[in-house]
């Protein structure tokens, strides 16, 4: 497949689609598989930085994610100096269908697009993937009405290395309240959030919580959902950018939504829960009463869309409002606190750090090492064995040895008394 | 990650034995035997360590930059793939693919003052050179960029053991068994289980029982650890007249 993509000629381009960050995209044709594609050209730097971090990631990912519900990366090549991805075609993405007021949602499409949406997330979370830039306008739709998750160049893999992600991310309106109040040990939460605002606002058919600055967001939600309460969620007040704001009674959501279900508020407050540790995760939610019982999703290819993909778009407007509640207490940066310190290690849906190919389930996690964390964080492990140490020293009969096993590695350990200096150079 | 590891590319890609010990034909032309680029991949991997050490880079990064290295001989010859650019330039693309950039000039930098024996001297490329190789490893690695190694899985499997005194042993033992190929042929977690085994006869602790209910097969750890072992007797110290032997066979820079 790599050595037929150099060849160029495989893709006739077509016309432009849109204007990304990081570069242009435009539709052609496969010629290898006549299918109509679209490809991602991005603009590489003047030969300073090479291949930009976010197409490298976004590349990165999608080749790990397979999934009905996540956009399909089918193939990638150089071009000139360019770096060109190739995503399969599509039609329209959620934005378009939101703001079309030609058309109508029912209840059951609702259901189809969430669906749609939380399995292409359980996915990503499955495989420890955040998405982390989940809002409509990437949420596209394919000409077989399938929804699938698009534009990764902000997602992350739990776990990489910079354990300390940055709360940048999201657009605002979409954002969870601990990415507002500086959170930087955040785990999937974060796309569940933002599901559940594009929830909301598929049935408002218009953003739901639309902050004009972090602050006015945060008022924004603690108007929805009310000012949350410490026993509501414990860790609030030790997030880094935490500050107070003045206390806000809930609304009844009925209020807010008077055409939803019962199952519908309850799955809705389940995603839009405050503290990350109590909000549903993307399987639990698929597996809620609101996608068991009627009206069942709508097929896929019956949805309502806009008949062709608008050239430009513009987003709306940001609206501020005069009723959410003030901050009382300036913003406390000095504070940087640790969210979920040590347990949990294994948990997708609770913090930032990772698990391990270990298949094991292990009995014991509270040892002295942070899981997630690497010994030689702590620059206290050596880089290499000093087998001089330990070689001299008699091997221990073993069982799982055989005698003949045991001579050899014996003689091996021996030999290495020889060797000499070459470990100190690879201290950290 | 579990379930993680078993779906991701990097598990599907693992390689046999015979996949990774072939010389390219057009190497072979040139004299290039199996030894030689046991050699020169050992060799470069310790470059690999020593450039990070100085940019300051994580582990992971090392442990990537030396996977994607050993991964792209399997495929592309020496002779078309200069590895005195490709060991740098892997590690620029791992630092980028594992969120902790070595910015190309400060790379290029050491690169130039800590050159890769035995001819630095005539092997100095600019940092043009790095960004273009970027590209063509980028297609030699087919954009498969995910590599998970035994780091995590091995603190996970000493505590499981009871055996976390052990950690800086066989921490070492991980870093160590990068002078092989072992990472694109097995499972994260068995080479991570291989090092707890020499671990534990080095530092006598009977894990009989331990490794027994694990059910892995224990002759496969067996031969990690002998391979590993191999690297210690054979590679670890290799005398410079031998890695100038194997790089002499090496097209000048066109
Ligand atoms: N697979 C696709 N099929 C059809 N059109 C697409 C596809 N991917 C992207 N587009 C179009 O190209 C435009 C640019 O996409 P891109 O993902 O580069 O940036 P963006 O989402 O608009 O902005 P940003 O980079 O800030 O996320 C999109 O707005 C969309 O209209
Ligand atoms: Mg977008």
């Amino acid at each position: 497949m790599a050595e037929l993509s150099t060849t160029s000629g495989r893709y006739i381009k077509g016309v432009t689609l849109g204007e990304g960050t990081y570069g242009v995209v435009f539709k052609a044709l496969d010629t290898l598989t006549n299918r109509t594609v679209a490809v991602k050209k991005i603009r590489l730097g003047k030969y300073k930085e090479g291949v930009h971090v976010t197409a490298l990631r976004e590349i990165k990912l999608l080749k790990e994610l397979h999934d009905p519900n996540i956009i399909e990366l089918i193939d990638v090549y150089p071009h000139k100096r360019n770096l060109n991805l190739v995503f399969e075609f599509m039609e329209s993405d959620l934005e378009a269908v939101i703001k079309d007021r030609n058309i109508v949602l029912s209840s059951a499409d609702i259901k189809s697009y969430m669906q749609m949406t939380l399995k292409g997330l359980a996915q990503c979370h499955k495989k420890w993937v955040l998405h982390r830039d989940l809002k409509p306008n990437n949420l596209l739709i394919a000409t077989d009405g399938q929804l699938k998750l698009a534009d990764f160049g902000l997602a992350r893999i739990l776990g990489s290395p910079d354990r300390n992600f940055t709360h940048q991310v999201f657009a605002r309106w979409y954002r969870a309240p601990e990415l507002l109040f500086g959170s930087k040990q955040y785990g999937a939460g974060v796309d569940i959030w933002a599901a559940g605002c594009i929830f909301a606002e598929l049935m408002l058919r218009r953003p739901f919580l639309q902050g004009s600055s972090d602050i006015d967001q945060l008022g924004k939600i603690f108007a929805a959902f009310g000012t949350p309460r410490e026993s509501q969620w414990p860790d609030m007040t030790s997030l880094p950018d935490y500050v107070e704001y003045q206390y806000c009674p809930a609304p009844p959501l009925r209020s807010l939504f008077p055409m939803a279900s019962e199952d519908a508020l309850d799955i809705l407050l389940r995603m839009l829960t405050f503290d990350p540790k109590s909000r549903i995760t993307a399987q639990q939610a698929l597996e809620h009463r609101y996608f068991l019982i009627e009206p069942a999703p709508t097929r896929p290819v019956l949805l309502p869309r806009p008949p062709t993909r608008p050239e430009g778009k513009s987003k709306p407007a940001e609206v501020a409002s005069p009723a959410a509640p003030i901050v009382l207490s300036p913003p406390n940066k000095a504070r940087r606190v640790t969210l979920f310190p040590g347990g949990a290690g294994g948990d997708v849906h609770s913090s930032g750090r990772v698990d391990t190919g270990y298949p094991f389930p292990s009995r014991d996690a509270s040892g002295g090492t942070v899981p997630g964390e690497t010994p030689s964080d702590h620059g206290e492990i050596p880089m290499s064995v000093d087998m001089r140490t330990t070689a001299g020293q008699a091997i221990p009969p073993r069982p799982t040895l055989n005698s003949t096993d045991r001579s050899y590695l014996k003689r091996k350990l021996d030999m290495d008394l020889a060797v000499s200096h070459y470990q100190e150079e690879q201290q950290i | 990650m579990a379930a993680n590891f078993w779906t991701s590319s990097h598990c599907k890609k693992l390689l046999e034995q015979e996949d990774i010990a072939h010389v390219s034909p057009i190497d072979q032309n040139r004299g290039l035997t199996t030894e030689d680029a046991k050699i020169i991949k050992v060799h470069l991997s310790n470059y690999i360590r020593k450039l990070a050490q100085h940019a300051k880079v994580r582990q992971r990064v090392v442990a990537t930059a030396i996977a994607y290295f050993r991964r792209i001989y399997t495929r592309k010859s020496f002779s078309e793939y200069d590895p005195r650019l490709v060991a740098p330039t892997c590690l620029y693309l791992a630092s980028k693919a594992e969120e902790s950039t070595v910015q190309a000039k400060l790379l290029h930098y050491y690169m130039k003052n800590f050159g890769t024996a035995p001819d630095e001297k005539v092997f100095r490329y600019e940092i043009k050179d790095v960004l273009e190789m970027e590209m063509r490893l980028l297609e030699a690695l087919d954009y498969y960029l995910v590599i998970y190694h035994p780091y995590r899985p091995l603190v996970q499997l000493l505590q499981d053991a009871g055996l976390t005194e052990l950690i800086q042993t066989t921490w070492a033992l991980v870093n160590d068994s990068y002078g092989t190929d072992l990472i694109l042929m097995y499972p994260p977690y068995v080479i991570a289980l291989a090092c707890i085994y020499i671990g534990c006869i080095l530092k006598e602790k009977d894990a009989r029982t331990w490794f027994e209910e694990l059910r892995v097969d224990m002759n496969v750890i067996k031969n990690i650890a002998m391979e590993i072992l191999d690297f210690y007797d054979n590679y670890r110290q290799i005398p410079e007249e031998r890695v100038h032997a194997a790089f002499i066979k090496l097209p000048p820079r066109s």
